[in-house]
């Protein structure tokens, strides 16, 4: 089945997995959850020697274990879980896995957007079907998050806070009451939540101020902030886990050389800290410079390298597709970059050589074409 | 273990005792057991069977030891518990510390102060480091729940035991280390701790003992990574108490490489050190039993010490410090003669476990002491605080609070009875308790294998406290809705239940207060901090907050006591850690102005935030009446301290910065005139006055440029002003600065001239100088032919001091106004030139300086350029003309401005029958000569005495070569009497006869009558 998807969710990629963890996990357990909160956290964090298993699970999320911990708890208690961060720092990733962990379903989700309404987190009508036979149980559509509440499972709200206050107030109640009333029906009107139903929704910490979350909401929901990984190695085997499962999805056999990878950490590192420094907007560059990001530029280096260049990946075009994912704004975006590569990259390559003169070529190469 | 960076090959160590298992060891069990696990599980034969043996070995070598081995930890509550309960059971007579041993004097001065305090050692005036290096301090941070403090507090309140810092002096703590020791690399280290909560393979501080202060303690904390609260005020001031000092600490235990540390926070699954060792050390020792106490501790020493890097600085010197620190033991037993067997040696677990030679009371004495060098040091006591402690080591921001608290709870819980070092109120000598006879030596004991049982056991959990949970959880809220959170008892039961889901979840029956933390987090701080304080500093104040000690009255240096004593009259708290607004009236209270002069003295020598004037200044001649102060000794009271070493009162340190001032290797004219300033207003010492005056005499003479030249006009009019208004005569020295000024100024003055790098501002300066003190330099003997001289030798070669050099000579009398005008017309005449104008017009306005009567002529000059001027050449060049006068002229403008306001009309009406004073004077008709000849001479009563006597003026005459004849009143060859009068007055009194005519039929009516 998963070859046949593009891309599996985590219950299905880690069924196999999941299904080990279950078999052997003999502790308590919350709810009509499928696996124990030590067992969640392995699942996430990965296994080690001293856990005493057969057989090693690998690491899918790599961030601070408290925060695992912490998000955990949230989803075993009565609260639900809102993990806030940057662009790019891993929240939907991690919700997408603690839903497959704890309840096997990690797809009933609602996109919050500017066009989301109270519907699409309740319930709404199949028409047609309403015509033909009238307003009854069969003839409702429930939301992904209603489904949740049915079977005891945690629903997901991705960019809660892209969506509209009024909107966003609706999960007071369900989080509260932790039900939902149907009016339209006389009989059967009343869909209660099961054990094990809580709601993890994300927030993009960028779009504060956009759509406020009301005081009362922000009650019924734990704060798990994910910080942008500032830690080198850690950075880089987020990258190598991400790339690598990137490279198996496009069926792409490409090696991504160390050194590489190294230049391009190093240049977020630059970045960020220059990001860090600048005192206004125009000073830095449109980029969150996550994680995530440069994950997408060596993506998109490999994809290229592939299908353009002679399957092997240079630092040419390592530097063309930083350029071109980084320069969003024409002249701020640009001029920064030239700056960067002026500034620091081209005394680094007198210095260090190695591949950096070929990363400085094709940045300049990448600015000149914008330009 | 074997793929393990770097880890020490035992062939290549520095001569120490064998490593080979002692036959009879009780431990061979253990041994045997670890080496089947080694060979089971390990990838080669030898890597981790030598480390899992040597560990074992390391203990029992370490507690074969005849001399009873203490091994603690640094701020560990479980190594002062079982200090308390061992010193009570052994009752030893000596107590070797691990402490430099010049800090021995200061362990009294304890008794007097408030913990945690810091012992300080520091030093100045360097002679053997570099002086780049100056000044060195060390601290030693002493708290409560530590087992030093217990051991010094047995020590100095038991009769007939004596306590011996043995470790290497602070002098060699720079000898050794001098990288390390603040200056160098360590002061850049990170620590996984103060790096955030997410570790990494950095290096971590020196765990040779000493740490300099982390760069930003809190800047890298859990907190900021939350990325919404900024540490605040109190608590950052709190972290900088020890300022630059490097910092020194018995015990300090930490994995030595940056990828142990984070592997065992990875298996131990949890954030930061301070937490592994609660749970895997702390915890489960506060309870163990004496001998599993020092077995564990001694294996946990050896683990971190055969898992050092091979090339690891810090190893080296560890081993240096513990031969001195064997040497200095062996020492004082053969010089005591105190049996072994009644000494106990209190030292961290990593020097436990050491396999030096010179090792044991048994060791070899081939070790020889390094003299120090002849730096001068100084000690004292210094304030601390835990927040100071954890940024200065590198622990997690709360961990010595919480450290506190575990103490306080398990002495609690245990009913140990803890030494403490009371305070003495009355002054009196604290009397101390008979030691007890009966002692418990434990050496006489067989050792037996208590490793075994412990590594083999689960660890004893702390049991569930609900009271305990609840009363952080409510407290937890409280705080949150004081901050301005909107936090309430739904909270209060969220936390709960967080914090025991948490604590599950790790493996632990009671949440600790890191659980706790965590769970108040995540259920009460939302997506901003509404006020300074986030939840994670609240939590830490939960738990006891930072506390700030204090140095008690007794224990401080004589100037600190010194100056408690002169500021009583004004009746404040002055050792209260919050400011104290004084109040001074010195009108109604006189008897306060000694109390204001201390404050002015005490403004001068500290840091500006110890004493900051509110309201009141005092500069020369000029006092306040009333005074208003806020005063921060009790809250910066390290900056007293750090006066006092400088001298025994606040004048004497004064009188010795100024000195030093004047006699720095940098010291010009300039700063001599400074300090004579500061001595007139902060010291009531002529005598001093005068050496500093004659200081600045000598600078002066010895300058080759004019660069402080503007300073030394201003402050040596400043200073003319007060002596001229104060004082009956000017001193001596100043007049040898006016005359030596004026001859060295006219010296320098053809060199400035043509010199590129000397300004405008300076050559204007060094004129202002010769013209502002002329008067004063003549009368005491200069030649005003020298300035002439200077003036005429001056060729300079830019606009600007050409102008100067004009204004000069038209002060000296040798450029006519009407030629200096004629001068300037042509230059406005001629297009060449014109470019160059602003700058003779910028020189114009420096002239002012010393030539303030040429106002009205500068603004003249100004009024011209721009009437003349075609806008072609004007407008482009009126940025250049603004920059030129903003840059160079700024003090000189409001002169200019006034003048133009007195010369222009004031309002737009008069504008248009406005004719410009210079245009009036150049179209008079009888323009004054005032040089002529044939100029009338005024009548008068002056002109009448010097008609009657004319000897006098005729002598004078003769002596000045002048020849001449005498007229009368009115005579003159041009015009008749009516020449006398102005032309305005004639043109008004010619248009406007009236009144005249009236005033003259008034007076010979008058007459007649």
């Amino acid at each position: 089945m998963t070859e046949q998807i593009l891309r599996p969710p985590a219950e299905i990629k880690y069924a196999e997995e999941l299904d080990w963890l279950e078999s052997i996990d003999d502790g308590p357990k919350p709810f009509s959850w499928r696996l124990s909160p030590r067992m969640v956290r392995l699942f996430i964090l990965g296994s080690e020697p001293s856990d005493g298993l057969d057989r090693k699970i690998e690491q899918k999320w790599f961030g601070d274990r408290t925060f695992v911990e912490r998000s955990i708890v949230t989803l075993a208690s009565d609260r639900g879980l809102l993990l806030i961060g940057d662009p790019g720092t891993g929240k939907s990733w991690l919700a997408e896995l603690l839903a497959a962990a704890i309840c096997r379903n990690s797809t009933l989700v609602v996109q919050g957007t500017a066009g989301t309404t109270e519907d699409h987190i309740k319930y709404s009508w199949n028409v047609s079907m309403v015509i033909a036979k009238g307003q009854s149980r069969e003839s409702l559509i429930p939301s992904p998050i209603m489904t949740a509440m049915e079977q005891g499972m945690i629903g997901r709200f991705e960019e809660l806070t892209r969506a509209t206050s009024d909107v966003q107030d609706a999960l007071i109640s369900i989080l509260s009451e932790k039900y939902i009333s149907i009016p339209e029906l006389e009989h059967d009107n009343t869909v209660f939540a099961r054990p094990g139903f809580s709601i993890i929704a994300t927030a993009n910490s960028r779009d504060r101020g956009v759509n406020d979350l009301s005081s009362a909401l922000k009650r019924r929901f734990n704060f798990v902030r994910i910080p942008v990984v500032t830690n080198k190695n850690r950075e880089a085997e987020i990258i190598r886990f991400r790339t690598a499962e990137l490279l198996r999805r496009h069926q792409i056999d490409l090696e991504v050389p160390p050194s590489l990878l190294d230049i391009l950490l190093r240049s977020f590192a630059d970045l960020r800290a220059a990001a860090e420094s600048a005192t206004s907007d125009d000073e830095k560059l449109e980029s969150s410079l996550s994680t995530a990001e440069q994950i997408g530029i060596l993506e998109d280096a490999i994809l290229h390298s592939n299908f353009f260049g002679e399957r092997t990946l240079t630092p040419e075009i390592l530097a063309g597709s930083l350029v071109g994912a980084l320069a969003r704004r024409s002249p701020e975006d640009l001029a920064i970059l030239n700056k960067y590569l002026h500034g620091v990259v081209e005394p680094r390559s007198k210095e260090e050589g190695g591949l950096w003169p070929a990363f400085l070529d094709g940045g300049r190469q990448a600015i000149a074409a914008l330009s | 273990m074997a793929g393990v960076p770097g880890r020490r090959s035992t062939g290549h160590r520095r001569p120490v005792m064998s490593d080979l298992p002692i036959p009879s060891s009780p431990f061979g069990a253990l041994r045997e057991q670890l080496l089947e696990a080694a060979k089971t599980f390990a990838d080669g034969p030898d890597a981790l069977a030598d480390i899992l043996t040597g560990m074992v070995d390391d203990v029992d070598h370490a507690l074969r030891e005849p001399l009873e081995i203490f091994p603690v930890c640094h701020h560990s509550p479980a190594s002062a518990l079982a200090m308390a309960r061992r010193l009570r059971e052994k009752q030893p007579k000596v107590i070797y510390l691990e402490l430099c041993e010049d800090l021995q004097p200061l362990l009294q001065e304890l008794q007097n102060c408030r913990l945690p305090v810091a012992l300080q050692a520091f030093a100045s005036e360097l002679d053997g480091f570099p002086s780049t290096w100056g000044p060195l301090s060390v601290v030693a941070p002493i708290t409560e729940a530590s087992a030093e403090y217990q051991a010094i507090a047995y020590a100095l309140t038991t009769r007939d035991v004596e306590i011996v810092l043995v470790d290497r002096s602070t002098d060699h703590v720079f000898q050794w280390d001098p990288h390390g020791s603040g200056k160098g690399e360590s002061a850049v280290d990170t620590t996984p701790e103060a790096a955030g909560t997410q570790p990494h393979a950095g290096k971590t501080p020196g765990a040779a003992g000493t740490a300099a202060p982390s760069p930003s303690p809190a800047s890298g904390s859990p907190a900021s990574a939350l990325g919404s609260a900024q540490p605040d005020e109190e608590q950052a001031e709190n972290a900088a108490l020890h300022g630059e000092a490097v910092g020194i600490q018995v015990g300090h235990l930490r994995p030595r490489f940056g990828e142990l540390e984070e592997h065992l926070l990875r298996h131990g699954k949890v954030q930061h050190w301070s937490e592994w060792w609660d749970q895997y050390v702390e915890q489960p020792l506060i309870n163990a039993d004496y001998d599993t106490y020092r077995q564990v501790m001694a294996l946990i020493g050896s683990l971190f010490r055969r898992l050092t890097p091979a090339n690891d600085r810090r190893l080296a010197i560890d081993e240096e410090r513990e031969r001195y620190m064997w040497t200095r033991i062996r020492e004082h037993l053969a010089a005591s003669g105190v049996d072994r067997s009644d000494c106990i040696y209190v030292c961290g677990a990593f020097h436990a476990v050491s396999r030096v030679a010179e090792f044991g009371s048994d060791g070899a004495h081939t070790y020889q002491i390094s003299p120090r060098t002849k730096t001068r040091w100084l000690y004292g006591v210094i304030p601390s605080s835990y927040s100071a402690i954890e940024a200065q080591f590198g622990h997690a921001p709360g961990t010595v609070s919480i450290a506190a608290a575990t103490w306080n709870k398990a002495l609690k819980r245990t009913g140990i009875t803890p030494f403490r070092l009371q305070r003495s109120q009355s002054g009196k000598k604290p009397t101390k308790a008979k030691r007890s006879s009966t002692s418990a030596p434990a050496s006489t004991e067989p050792v037996t294998d208590r490793l075994s049982t412990f590594l083999a056991s689960p660890p004893l959990l702390d049991s569930f406290d609900e009271a305990e949970l609840l009363g952080w959880c409510v407290e937890i809220v409280r705080l949150a809705r004081d901050n301005g959170y909107l936090a309430s008892t739904a909270d209060a039961i969220a936390v709960f239940e967080t914090s025991i889901l948490l604590a599950n979840m790790r493996g632990r029956r009671r949440p600790t207060p890191y659980d706790f933390t965590d769970a108040a987090i995540t259920c009460i701080e939302k997506d901003s901090v509404p006020k300074r304080r986030d939840v994670r500093r609240l939590c830490e104040i939960l738990f006891g907050g930072d506390r700030v000690g204090r140095v008690g009255y007794d224990s401080l240096p004589p100037l600190a006591r010194d100056v408690y004593d002169r500021l009583a009259p004004l009746g404040l708290a002055l050792e209260k850690h919050t400011l104290q607004r004084a109040l001074l009236d010195l009108r109604a209270k006189p008897e306060l102005q000694p109390c204001s002069d201390l404050l002015w003295r005490l403004r001068y020598l500290l840091p500006p935030e110890v004493v900051r004037p509110i309201m009141g200044e005092r500069h020369l001649g000029k006092r306040s009446i009333q005074e208003s102060w806020d005063l921060g000794l009790g809250k910066y009271q390290r900056a007293l301290i750090e006066l006092g070493y400088e001298g025994v009162t606040v004048e004497q340190v004064l009188e010795k910065r100024l000195r030093q001032a004047v006699h720095a290797r940098q010291a010009t004219a300039a700063t001599a005139l400074a300090a004579v300033e500061d001595s007139l207003l902060y010291l009531d010492n002529p005598r001093l006055t005068d050496n500093l005056g004659a200081r600045a005499v000598r600078l002066l003479a010895a300058e080759r440029t004019v660069d402080d030249a503007p300073e030394v006009l201003r402050r040596i009019r400043r200073l003319l002003a007060y002596y001229r208004a104060n004082q009956p005569g000017l001193p001596d020295w100043f007049q040898e600065f006016v005359t030596a000024g004026y001859a060295h100024y006219c010296t320098l003055l053809p060199t400035v001239c043509l010199d590129e790098q000397t300004t405008v501002e300076h050559v204007a300066a060094v004129l202002g100088f010769l013209f502002s003190m002329e008067n004063l330099a003549l009368s005491l003997g200069c030649d005003r032919t020298q300035l002439e001289l200077a003036v005429l030798q001056s060729h300079p070669e830019t606009p600007g001091k050409q102008a100067l050099i004009w204004a000069a000579q038209h002060l000296l009398g040798r450029l006519s106004l009407s030629e200096l005008r004629e001068r300037c017309d042509e230059l406005l005449a001629n297009p060449l030139v014109l470019p160059s104008f602003p700058q003779y017009l910028s020189g114009f306005v420096q002239a002012l300086e010393p030539a303030p009567a040429l106002a009205p002529f500068v603004v003249e000059l100004i009024s011209k350029a721009f009437a003349r001027l075609p806008d072609s050449v004007l407008l482009p060049w009126l940025p250049t003309l603004l920059i030129t006068l903003r840059n160079q002229g700024g003090a000189m403008l409001p002169r200019l401005i006034d003048e133009a306001g007195r010369t222009f009309p004031a309002r737009l009406s008069d504008v248009d029958s406005w004719v410009p004073p210079w245009e009036r004077r150049a179209s008079g008709t009888a323009a004054p000569a005032a040089d002529s000849a044939d100029a009338p001479v005024p009548g008068g009563p002056v002109t009448d005495l010097l008609i009657a006597y004319p000897a006098s003026v005729d002598a004078v005459a003769n002596l000045l070569g002048c020849e001449g004849t005498w007229r009368s009143p009115g005579d003159s060859a041009a015009a008749g009497p009516q020449s006398l009068i102005s032309p305005e007055v004639s043109a008004l009194l010619a248009d406007y006869p009236a009144t005249a005519h009236a005033a003259a039929d008034l007076l010979l009516t008058s007459a007649g009558r």
